[in-house]
């Protein structure tokens, strides 16, 4: 009799010809879908093209490059990066080019379709494990495994992870928000909380939310050191894709893996979500998570809602909401950063940005926005900047000693309001 | 009685009855202008020891070549003129959001006819589209005039430009701008001022004709007017915050000119200026086809709403060729607002371009960059080696309906085909 | 400022932009060492070492063209150069050498007689230029402007300026 299995596991069961596995076991599975940014694309490239002369790429419509971290070249180093991606995917016909200005690379991929229920996706981005949250096993993996195993046989080796179950339930307090959940959860696990372990995020609470928000959570899986995040997909899960599916031609036909009834896990942590505060990820690391009260009233230069954390349209609405009517306080920049085209066009239609830019936002385009400054971001010494970000690490934003909070939408919006760090439930209703 | 409009507005700033060409006075500006340089003359300021400002309202800061910063170096300068502006209580600072210096300057009012006005940047002249007169002059001049608020300036000869005829559908300022340079040279006008006239010059729009101020200058000209009329007080009387200063500065009718040159609207056609020189300009007939990469519409040029709803016209319900990046940089906040409630945004978004925030962008470096070898056709003002990027990639500047046209095309193109 | 500024000239053409004397990307820059390191970096790499061997720069007409970037007198300095002389400056880059201290002479003459490597002398005073036996006459710069040259910039100038203005009467 086979082993009761979670969604992961089955996963690489299947992708590996093999009727079922155990955490420990290490396999060698069918990889559907490889994905590089602007940052991580040339590295992978330069390992494809000096240390394996004479390769070819298997398929090449399983790799995806996006350009996302510059959105218009700040320097001609970058340039020249781009153009050699560009040359790159010429050459061996890879047809999945998001050139700048696309958006942040993981909404680009789900927003065209790219990712099915039962794919195993990998990426050289530590936040590919977000693809979990559509039923897939993603992951992020290195430059030398992209390139080798994964670009001339589209194949690649793992370790079949143990899995954490988190079980969040209750109801969030008002002005909490699904991100204020997921870094709570950053902070309570700590940085080392989860190494190389699967983290299916569950209960009632999770349920409740919709495929956009689930997503938040197996985004920060790679900030408590876990190898990937899922949802148990349902119903929700399966009308999202068919939805992000739409009318795209030629969907290779896909199965739904949910976990069996009894599958087992090595742990199993419960969260009461309506105790939890609106939190804030303080410098000088992801995992430095307090109740926002540890920053309320830290002046602010910068504010920015935007990129894969924070440039969806909910957000985008939440800032809006915030704004309706009101002005951005007199010394914050508050920045805005819509994940994709498709976002940006449904922003300004819905007038979003016509409200923000009144009242004194700034509108990027389509963008990581400020990750790693690269076409944005960067502080000066004494500057604090409030973000939706992924990282805040010293000198990622400019100068080392510049200070950089990461909280949710809500919290980002309120900030800018006040010009200091904010609790958003201060914030008069609207 | 004599006068031309430069030597009445250098008079009355020097504070004498008139001034004769080759003259040096000392002038007074109403206005003195940085962006982004601004951090510089603030460190001229402490190098000389000066603490009091000649007057903090005459002072306007905006800062829009490198917005946001994207590195240390640029955060900190940043943060130095911001700290100065508040320090000295410069009201008409205005930061990394607002858009093009001197496109948000006019728009706020702060510039009228007959004003003075230097600043940290060449395209100073673009504010004779109003009948003033700008001048660009260096940062350690602008904290010279920060302190003792004023700078000698030698008068200069007036060259009198008449535009008759009209342009043909698909041609405008830009194309007649780089007709003058590449005929007249980029020192065609060295030192000298500009009076355009004619009857041509009733229909030119306000934007139209900030496009004629600001290329004047690559053909050398010190200082550029079109003579405020109805179009200019209707543009500028609701913005200015005491109408009673709109107070136009015109030339006498027997002002003396050193010379006079004419030119038929109707006969222009649309114009390049080919790498690596302004002057370098040939209609865009002889260079149709030549692959481009990337497209920049925006500047002081071109980055006006007008120039986003021109190039809008041609990209609607249409889709840029896959291997172009075309690059909107609306000029000011303002116009920005304005193309995102006409749908001109969505337009230009939907047709495949990158919608930037509002700014110099690529115009001055600031993202855009190219690799080796790349080409841009840009509706910016200048084209020289290395301005957007490698030293080994090319810049042919045009129209923003060339522009347009050439991004779909993925090839430079000529625009009257969609007129 | 000296009696005479002599040595080895290098030759442009006419038009060279501010662009090409210092790219936009440096003007993050205002001390003359950092930017001499990119002068004129965009015709080659080795140009701003090649140029330190020389003493004046002599150039065709619109000298320093294009933008009003005051670093563009700031990195000729920086690269040891004593003096410009052209047919004809631009007028921002005429303003910002003044200003900077950086001797210019406008002398078309010379610009037609000279040829790279060659020797000239100035002579300040008497107002000409020597090469090769022959003398040129350059254009004056306005006496009133020419005192800012000659206290070795506007910086320098105004300096003096306040301190006689605050000097106790």
């Amino acid at each position: 009799m086979n082993r009761s299995m979670n969604m992961v596991e089955k996963i690489l069961a299947r992708k590996s010809g093999q009727k079922s596995v155990t955490p420990g076991d290490v396999v060698l599975t069918d990889i559907d879908l490889m994905l590089m940014h602007d940052l991580s694309a040339n590295f992978v490239m330069k390992v494809f093209e000096n240390e394996m002369e004479g390769a070819t790429i298997a398929d090449p419509s399983k790799l995806v490059f996006a350009f996302d971290h510059n959105f218009a070249p700040a320097t001609r180093d970058a340039a020249e990066a781009l153009a050699a991606v560009r040359r790159f995917t010429a050459k061996h016909k890879v047809k999945n080019l998001f050139d700048s200005g696309c958006g942040s690379i993981h909404h680009v991929v789900m927003e065209a379709g790219l990712v099915t229920p039962g794919m195993i996706v990998v990426g050289c981005d530590s936040h590919t494990p977000i693809y979990g949250a559509l039923g897939a096993f993603s992951t992020g993996i290195g430059n030398n495994s992209m390139a080798s195993l994964g670009f001339t046989q589209n194949k690649g080796w793992f370790k079949v992870p143990e899995t954490i179950k988190i079980h969040f339930h209750g109801t969030a307090m008002k002005a909490v928000q699904p991100r204020d959940i997921s870094q709570f959860l950053v902070g309570k696990l700590g940085e080392d909380g989860a190494i190389y372990k699967a983290l299916e995020y569950a209960g009632p609470y999770i349920e409740s939310l919709d495929v956009n928000d689930r997503a938040l959570f197996p985004l920060q899986a790679i900030d408590v050191g876990g190898k990937c995040g899922f949802v148990n997909p349902d119903e929700k899960t399966w009308r999202h894709v068919q939805q992000l599916l739409g009318s795209r031609p030629g969907v290779p036909p896909f199965e739904l893996f949910s976990n069996d009834a009894d599958c087992r896990y090595a742990d199993i942590v419960d969260i009461d979500v309506s105790r939890i505060e609106p939190q804030v990820a303080c410098p000088p690391t992801v995992g430095n998570v307090h109740p926002i009260d540890a920053a309320v009233g830290t002046p602010i230069n910068v504010a920015e809602a935007g990129g894969s954390t924070g440039g969806r349209l909910s957000d985008i609405r939440t800032l809006a909401r915030c704004f309706a009517s009101r002005r951005v306080h007199a010394g914050v920049r508050l920045q805005v950063v819509p994940a994709s085209r498709d976002i940006y066009l449904a922003a300004l239609k819905e007038g979003l940005f016509e409200t923000l830019h009144i009242a004194g936002a700034n509108i990027f385009p389509p963008s990581a926005g400020s990750n790693q400054a690269f076409n944005m971001g960067a502080l000066a010494e004494d500057e604090v900047m409030i973000s939706t970000q992924a990282r805040n690490f010293p000198g990622r934003n400019g100068h080392p000693k510049a200070r950089h909070f990461l909280a949710s939408a809500l919290s980002v919006a309120a900030s800018a309001l006040t010009g200091k760090i904010t609790d958003p439930r201060t914030l008069e209703e609207r | 009685m004599s006068q031309t409009i430069a030597e009445k507005i250098l008079a009355a700033k020097a504070g004498v009855d008139r001034v004769t060409p080759g003259q040096i006075v000392d002038a007074y500006p109403d206005l003195v202008m940085s962006h982004t340089a601004t951090w510089r003359s603030v460190s001229v300021m402490k190098k000389i020891g000066a603490k009091r400002l000649y007057d903090p309202d005459r002072l306007a800061i905006v800062l829009d070549h490198i917005s946001p910063a994207k590195t240390e170096k640029y955060a900190a300068d940043q943060q130095t003129s911001r700290n100065f502006a508040r320090e000295y209580g410069i009201e008409k600072f205005y930061d990394v959001d607002a858009g093009i210096a001197h496109l948000v300057l006019m728009e706020h009012g702060h510039v009228k006819p007959g004003d003075l006005i230097v600043g940290t940047d060449s395209h100073c002249t673009i504010y004779g589209a109003l009948g003033a007169l700008g001048s660009g002059i260096g940062y350690t001049e602008v904290a010279s005039v920060w302190v003792t608020g004023k700078l000698w300036m030698k008068v200069p000869t007036t060259i009198k430009l008449t535009l008759g005829g009209r342009f043909a559908g698909g041609v405008s300022a830009k194309d007649l701008m780089l007709h003058l340079i590449g005929t007249l040279g980029a020192d065609g006008c060295g030192y000298k001022s500009v009076e355009f006239y004619g009857s041509a010059m009733p229909q030119m729009s306000i934007s139209e004709r900030m496009t004629m101020a600001n290329l004047a200058m690559e053909m050398g000209s010190k200082c550029v007017f079109i003579p405020p009329d109805e179009k200019t007080s209707e543009w500028l009387l609701p913005r200015l915050k005491d109408p009673a200063s709109y107070k136009p500065v015109l030339a006498d009718k027997d002002a003396v000119y050193e010379q006079s040159i004419d030119v038929d609207l109707t006969r222009l056609t649309p114009m390049i200026a080919c790498p690596h020189q302004v002057e370098n300009t040939k209609p865009v007939t002889e260079v149709m086809g030549t692959r481009i990469d990337q497209a920049f519409l925006g500047s002081c040029a071109n980055g006006k709403y007008e120039d986003l709803v021109v190039a809008a016209d041609i990209l609607t319900g249409r889709k840029i060729d896959p291997r172009v990046r075309l690059i909107v940089t609306p000029g000011s906040k303002e116009i920005m607002l304005e193309a995102m409630r006409t749908g001109v945004l969505a337009t230009l978004i939907e047709s495949g371009a990158l919608v930037t925030n509002p700014g110099c962008g690529a115009c001055a470096g600031d993202g855009g960059t190219m690799a080796d070898g790349e080409v841009s056709l840009s509706t910016a003002n200048r084209n020289f080696v290395g301005r957007m990027g490698s030293n080994k990639s090319s810049i042919y500047l045009s129209s923003p309906a060339t522009v347009a046209a050439s991004a779909l095309k993925g090839a430079i193109a000529d625009p009257r085909e969609f007129y | 400022m000296q009696d005479t500024i002599s040595g080895r000239i290098y030759k442009f053409g006419d038009n060279v932009n501010s662009d090409i004397i210092i790219a936009g990307r440096y003007l993050i820059y205002i001390d003359p060492v950092k930017l001499a390191e990119h002068a004129f970096e965009m015709l080659g790499d080795g140009f701003p070492a090649k140029l330190r061997s020389f003493d004046i720069l002599v150039a065709g007409r619109n000298f320093g063209c294009g933008s009003a970037r005051e670093q563009a007198s700031t990195a000729i300095q920086g690269l040891g150069i004593k003096a410009v002389v052209a047919a004809s400056f631009a007028r921002t880059f005429y303003r910002n050498a003044i200003n900077d201290g950086l001797p210019i002479f406008e002398c078309p003459a010379v610009y037609d007689a000279v040829s790279e490597g060659d020797e000239i002398s100035i002579d300040l005073a008497g107002g000409l230029i020597s090469h090769a036996g022959n003398d040129y006459e350059f254009a004056r710069i306005p006496e009133s402007v020419a005192k800012i040259l000659a206290l070795g910039g506007l910086a320098n100038y105004l300096k003096s300026t306040l301190e006689t203005d605050s000097a106790p009467r």
